[in-house]
Formats: structure tokens, sequence, C-alpha cells
């Protein structure tokens, strides 16, 4: 073979990598990062029906679900209802109610009745006077 | 005249009388003379030890014998320990089994203090034993037995029931306290109720589909009972020994199938098998629980330990 050695040498070199790259690659243990994989499937939001009923009309009132506001009034009344969408997994939700009475009122009350997405009903009551905040969990 | 003059003078026997009422005075009145008079109690687990001085204020005087930097499922009691405990007039412990030398205390001591199994006073939850030490000559129990969970702390309500067994106990010894105890007891209840109505609040933040700890202690079952949680223990996590390859791919298993967002080990042995789960996962590493009792500077106390937990578990699984 003729030809300088420094030549040679680069092309053994060149050689020795196209050969060992994919050689390499195969048993090399780089990291393979992992996204979240969950075989649960995310809940679907789904329509649920909210009504509630006070002894006394409050001042306010807010109902929050997973750190949002889900339904508040300004002028609220004796008796109201909304339709709402949520996730409503098996395990069920926890609704945070949050009433403002009026002041110098009696102890008041104020009942929550949900329809779920299956259509049956729960209830749950939250007694208070001055500010009440309670956590609700349905069903 | 000499009547007179003996009338002034003042005679040696009631010189000597004043001084003595005047040291007795002095006795009573001295630090020493008040510890004496206040009951004395021995407890062996910090939640205790925190209710019994809430409960009993300044009537009483109270040894932690475990403290916040102790492993309870380890302590030993030393001599030093079974002397305070033999002066003891109500000795404390959490019970349900945590205390394998519960047995010999009272035995050993000869004290004539009540000994009261506050732990055993309300209903148990079910736990594998895997502790991996021997829980006392009377358990009985192997390794892998289904045991009593000892860690009820970690329920509220369970605190409430073990605040009002302290007061009513603490009374029996001292019934002119009663309603001191009874003050005392109700002022510690009004802070454990606003406690819960802040971890009910904070909890609030996780969908309930997402409330599952994974953990290398089984000890947070009363915790998840009371907060809708489903636990799922990993043993070996924490472990000296290496787990097997099957074992490391059971709890890679688990956290996939059940989309669980975090992990909590309670102390890493074995970083590459952490390293290795969480990579293949992508479950990050929550901080750590207080599983044993009160922790040290925030934890030290039950509602900075219970806040410390709920928010390292609320940040990691949100």
């Amino acid at each position: 073979m003729r030809g300088s050695p420094l030549i040679r040498a680069l092309l053994a070199f060149i050689v020795i990598a196209m050969l060992g790259w994919p050689l390499w690659r195969l048993t090399s243990s780089t990291e393979a990062v992992a996204t979240p994989v969950s075989s649960v499937p995310a809940t679907e939001a789904k329509a649920i029906g909210l009504q509630l009923t006070f002894t006394a009309v409050p001042k306010s009132f807010v109902i929050r679900h997973l750190e949002k506001d889900l339904w508040s009034e300004p002028t609220p009344q004796a008796e109201m209802e909304r339709e709402v969408t949520i996730p409503f997994p098996e395990k069920g939700v926890d609704l945070i109610v949050k009433i403002e009475w009026p002041e110098g009122a009696a102890l008041a009350a104020a009942r929550v009745r949900l329809t779920d997405p299956a259509g049956d009903t729960h209830e749950k009551s939250v007694w208070g006077q001055g500010t009440t905040e309670e956590v609700l969990t349905f069903p | 005249m000499c009547n007179h003059l003996a009338k002034q003078a003042p005679r040696p026997s009631f010189a000597l009388m004043k001084i003595f009422v005047l040291s007795l005075v002095a006795l009573f009145l001295s630090p020493s003379a008040q510890a004496a008079d206040k009951i004395r109690v021995s407890s062996f687990s910090t939640v205790l030890t925190e209710i019994a001085q809430q409960v009993g204020g300044d009537r009483v005087e109270v040894t932690g014998h475990v403290r916040p930097d102790m492993d309870p499922h380890e302590f030993e009691p030393k001599p030093s320990d079974l002397k305070t405990v033999g002066d003891a007039q109500l000795i404390l412990v959490s019970a349900k089994h945590l205390e394998g030398y519960v047995g010999k205390l009272k035995q050993a001591t000869g004290t004539k203090g009540t000994l009261l199994e506050v732990g055993d006073k309300f209903p148990s939850l079910k736990m594998k034993d895997d502790h991996g030490h021997d829980h006392g000559p009377k358990d009985g129990h192997k390794h892998g037995d289904l045991v009593e969970d000892p860690h009820w702390w970690h329920s509220i309500a369970n605190t409430q029931k073990a605040v009002k067994i302290v007061r009513d106990e603490l009374a029996k010894i001292s019934p002119a306290d009663q309603k001191t105890f009874a003050a005392n007891a109700a002022a510690y209840a009004g802070k454990l109720d606003a406690l819960q109505k802040w971890v009910k609040t904070e909890i609030a933040k996780l969908p309930r589909d997402q409330r599952k700890l994974v953990t290398s202690h089984d000890a947070f079952q009363y915790f998840a009972k009371e907060n809708g949680f489903t636990i799922y223990a990993i043993e070996g996590l924490s472990s000296a020994d290496q787990p097997s390859s099957k074992k490391v791919a059971e709890i890679i298993a688990i956290i996939k199938s059940q989309g669980v967002k975090a992990i909590f080990p309670e102390s890493i042995q074995n970083p590459k098998v952490l390293k290795e789960i969480t990579r293949e996962t992508a479950a990050k590493v929550g901080r750590e629980l207080y599983a044993d009792g009160l922790g040290e500077g925030a934890a030290g106390t039950y509602e900075g330990m219970y806040k410390s937990n709920v928010n390292a578990i609320v940040s990691a699984l949100k």
C-alpha cells in the first residue's frame, strides 16, 4: 500500500469510526427519560346539577372545586340552581363552600343538593354564622 | 415592773417558732416544692408528651423519654428512664404493640403509677409487620404478619380522643385540678378542630382519584382513611439490601398502573433503585414525611408535623 502514513492513519480512523458508531449506539446505556405513563385514563368532565337552599339569604357565597371558583353569585337568593361541568370520578368530589352570612344574623343553614352524572341526588348541609367555609364530599 | 419587762422581751420559744413558720413558708414557696407538687408524667410518645403538657399545663411535670430525633420502633429504655418511670404517677405509651418493652417497664420499675396505653382505647387498622425487628417476647408475631397499625396519631379524630383520655386520667390523679384540665383540653381540642379544617381544605386541592400515597413505611393508613387516600406501601425501598430486579419491576408497574405522581420513600438506602424507579415512571420524589411522631424545628409540634406532611403530599401530587 502506498501513500503517506498520515493519510493511511486517517483512513483507518474513519473506517473504525463508521463501524464503531452503530456499535456504540446499540450497546450504550443512554438514559431514556420516561414521560409519565399511566394506564389510568383522565376522568372525563361531565355535567352535574347543583341546587342551593338557604334558611337566611347570605351576603355572598362561592363554591370552589380544585382551587377554581365553580359558582358564585353577587346577589344570592333563598333558592338557586345551576348546572356545572367538572370531572366526577367514582371516588367523588370535594366542593369547598364558603358562605358569608348577614352580620348579627342567627345561626343559619344551607342545603347543597348535587345531582351526579348518573342522575342520583346527594345532599349535604352547612351551618354557620359570620363566615362559614366547609369542605363537602359528594357522594 | 418585772412583769412589764417580761412582756416587752420576746420569749426564746416564740422567736424560734417564728423562724420555724417562716422557714416552712419559704420551703413551700420554693420552686422545688412546687415541682414536687406537680403530677409526674412519663411519656414514651412525642405526640402524647405534647398532649400531656397541653392538658396538664403547669400542674404536670412531663418527661418525654422518646424525643423527636428517636425512632420509637427502635427505642429501648435506659436505666435513667426506668428510674424516672419508677417515680411517675402517670406513664403514657402509644400502645398497639409499638412499645415492645411496655410489659417490662412496670415490672422493672415497680412503679405504682398508672400505665395508660392510650392507643388501645380506640379501634385499630391492620398493617404488615415490616419493621424487621422484634417487638418483644409477648408479641409473638413474625415479619410479614398482619398486626395492629400503631400510628394512630395520623388521624386527628384519634388524637382528639387521646386528649380526652389523658384529661380524664389526670383528673383522677388530681381531682382538685379537674376544671383546669378540662379547660386546657378544650383549648387544645379547639386547635385540633382548626387543624382538621385546614387539612380538609388543603387536601380538597387534590382530585379524589389522585389521592394515592406510595410510601416505604406503611404508617399512613389512619391518615389515608380520614382523608380519602389509597396507600401503596413498597417493601424493600428503605432496606439496606438491594431489592431484586423483580421487586423493582413490581414497584414500577404499581406506580405506572396507578398513575402515581410522586413517591415518598422515608429513608433512601438505595439511591440507584430510586433513580431507576423515577426514571422509568417519571414519578417525583416527595419531601420527607414524619411517620413516627413529631419532628424537629417547625415539625416539632403536632400541628407543625401534620401541616408539614400535608404540604409535602399536596405539593407533590398536585
